[in-house]
């Protein structure tokens, strides 16, 4: 068990459980949190799952959490651990089942007092061209060589068929290609189950949302990226199917015996690992980057789905609708990066981001020169039916967490929970009184994702802009969900 | 019930019991299914033959799980009667009567390792499985 007591507060919103906490952790704990989500924090097992993090060989620095963290499997959701290079470990329950699972922004020129006369129709071509569900097949059928390509170049390849614009790919995190990827250790399963999804949103806590522009903060800076108070603006959120599933699932099943070949001994057999330089390590970290590439085409072709429905509706009614990329993270993935530490010197690390999102401030030279002066643009969904924040990425997070900031709300309450709490249909009618139109395959998981059942985005949010860890630029509000 | 939910902040989680570890192998899929409130299953029935393996009792669980969750989402069946034909240490052979499905409420990614020990009770055997979803 963790309580408070443990915690010493290094600073205001920054708690540490000290190394001698337990024998076992390399390093400090770190929860960037306020008291009422520190509370919320140590109301599930998300603490102790944050201290087994701090037992990975190779960690730096702190194991980390950020305001949004709750229970996951192995890391905590909103978890961020650097491991040093070489000699460091991967591990793929570091990454998950959802391997670059991500959130991309569009915006457009359009206000929502002109779209909205034609939301439920945009909302309704939504639902029947971007197909969602459990196990939901897209239109294309992968051949063997097409679906080598996506793994190995992920939204670059879309740019060949017409589904991309080079801004769309200037505007994704890596440029929408994860370096590293060898289709050869992704096993035939793998690519089974990941033929038929690509352009497919899936379920659980996926969507696609119709927002409107309600609040600006840095208006030069949202103009940069076309971010308007008033305008429309569509968020994704999915990541790599069946394929990351299986990827995940191959590599976690396997390095049950790696860790025992390498004398690795772990608080949590979900937590497995192996040196990132082992051929094991390398074998995942290969296989991980394909399917980080795939999520990156899933995002890409669903985008592109996206812009077909918007034509489709629009096109001769209203003027300059068009969608234009914000930009696309995943919050899901380990990469490898080269962080300053607080000595001054700076190493070569593998963070893992699990349930976190990459923030890199101003001047960093893995961003496009046009956002380069800028920092990166950082997404934050809030829940169903509650605000979502755009976030500039801030010197102050390289420092603090390896370029690393929250991901969304997180979770306070059991799915099972929230469906006894209210029914399906109910928090749809309950929504479109709010003025949310909602289109959903399954009522059952339209109740899982209620907006109560997660923290308040905005706390969350306010907590990393108090600390410096990515800065308010715009708030959005829903006006048509799409969900699986 | 030989299975029961237990609560999950984020994904899902079940307690299930078994005489021995053939029948909590069974009892484990049961306690999927009900979790991916999978409704009736459809008419047509086939028969298919598993081999699955571990490297101990918990990893033979969780990639048995994981075996009959990539068959029944690929090919959109629920796998209904079981007979472990063969438990040999941590290897299984079972034959399985699979129905056409028509839909899941819930769709589970995989089963993982978090925290999984299959424990003895008096009455046979005990593990708790946290699945994504």
């Amino acid at each position: 068990m963790v309580s408070k007591q443990n915690f010493v507060r290094a600073a205001d919103c920054i708690w540490e459980i000290p190394r001698t906490f337990r024998d076992d952790m390399r390093v400090p704990a770190r929860l960037y949190a306020d008291e009422e989500l520190l509370d919320a924090a140590l109301a599930d097992n998300s603490v102790p799952q944050l201290v087994n993090t701090a037992t990975l060989p190779g960690v730096i620095g702190h194991a980390i959490a950020m305001p949004d963290i709750h229970q996951g499997y192995g890391f905590p959701i909103g978890g961020v651990v650097a491991t040093r290079l070489p000699g460091g470990v991967i591990s793929p329950g570091g990454v998950g089942y959802d391997i670059n699972c991500g959130i991309r922004l569009l915006v457009s020129a359009a206000s929502v007092d002109e779209v909205n006369p034609y939301l439920k129709d945009i909302a309704s071509s939504l639902y029947a061209n971007c197909p969602s569900g459990v196990g939901a097949h897209g239109h294309l059928h992968l051949s063997n060589n097409e679906l080598d390509r996506v793994l190995h170049e992920g939204s670059r390849w879309m740019v060949e068929n017409g589904t991309a614009s080079r801004e769309d790919l200037d505007h994704t995190e890596e440029f929408g290609r994860i370096p590293g990827a060898d289709a050869s250790f992704v096993s035939d399963r793998a690519r089974e189950r990941g033929r038929d999804q690509l352009g497919t949103l899936g379920a659980g806590n996926h969507f696609i949302e119709v927002d409107k522009v309600v609040e600006v903060y840095d208006q030069a800076v949202a103009a940069r990226l076309g971010i308007f108070s008033g305008n429309v603006a569509v968020q994704i959120h999915c990541g790599s199917r069946g394929l990351g599933h299986q990827v995940c699932e191959n590599y976690v099943s396997r390095f049950q015996k790696t860790v025992q070949d390498y004398g690795i001994t772990l608080p949590d057999r979900e937590l497995v690992c192996a040196p990132f330089d082992s051929k094991e390590g390398q074998a995942y970290f290969h296989a991980m980057a394909c399917a980080a590439n795939f999520a990156f085409a899933n995002r890409q072709l669903l985008t592109h789905l996206i812009r077909k429905s918007f034509d489709q509706v629009l096109v001769g009614k209203i003027k300059n609708y068009e969608l234009r990329q914000v930009y696309d993270i995943a919050h899901n993935m380990a990469k490898i990066e080269e962080h300053q530490m607080n000595d001054g010197h700076s190493v070569r690390v593998c963070v893992h981001r699990k349930g976190a999102t990459r923030a890199f401030g101003p001047g960093s030279p893995v961003l496009p020169n046009d956002l380069r002066d800028l920092g990166q643009p950082v997404l934050i969904p809030g829940s169903m039916g509650t605000a979502s924040y755009v976030l500039m990425g801030t010197r102050e997070a390289m420092r603090q967490s390896f370029g690393s900031t929250c991901h969304g709300a997180g979770r306070v309450m059991s799915r099972a929970k929230a469906k006894k709490t209210i029914r399906g249909a109910e928090l749809r009618e309950q929504l479109h009184a709010r003025g949310i139109l909602v289109c959903t395959g399954s009522m059952s998981g339209l109740a899982e994702e209620a907006p109560h059942a997660y923290k308040d985005v905005s706390r969350v949010v306010d907590v990393v802009h108090k600390l410096g860890m990515g800065t308010k630029l715009a708030r959005l509000e829903p006006v048509a969900v799409i969900k699986g | 019930m030989d299975f029961e939910e237990i609560e999950h902040t984020a994904d899902r989680a079940f307690r299930v019991q078994g005489r021995d570890l053939s029948e909590l192998l069974v009892n484990a899929v049961r306690a999927v299914h009900a979790l991916e409130g999978i409704r009736s299953a459809g008419e047509t029935s086939a028969t298919r033959e598993l081999e699955v393996e571990g490297i101990d009792s918990e990893s033979l669980l969780v990639n048995w799980l994981n075996e009959i969750l990539f068959l029944e989402q690929q090919h959109q069946v629920r796998c209904e009667k079981f007979q472990i034909r063969e438990l040999n240490g941590f290897h299984v052979r079972a034959r399985v009567e699979t129905r056409g499905c028509p839909g899941y409420q819930t769709g589970i990614k995989a089963v993982t390792f978090h925290n999984l020990k299959i424990c003895k009770t008096p009455v046979g055997m005990e593990a708790e499985v946290v699945v994504d979803v």
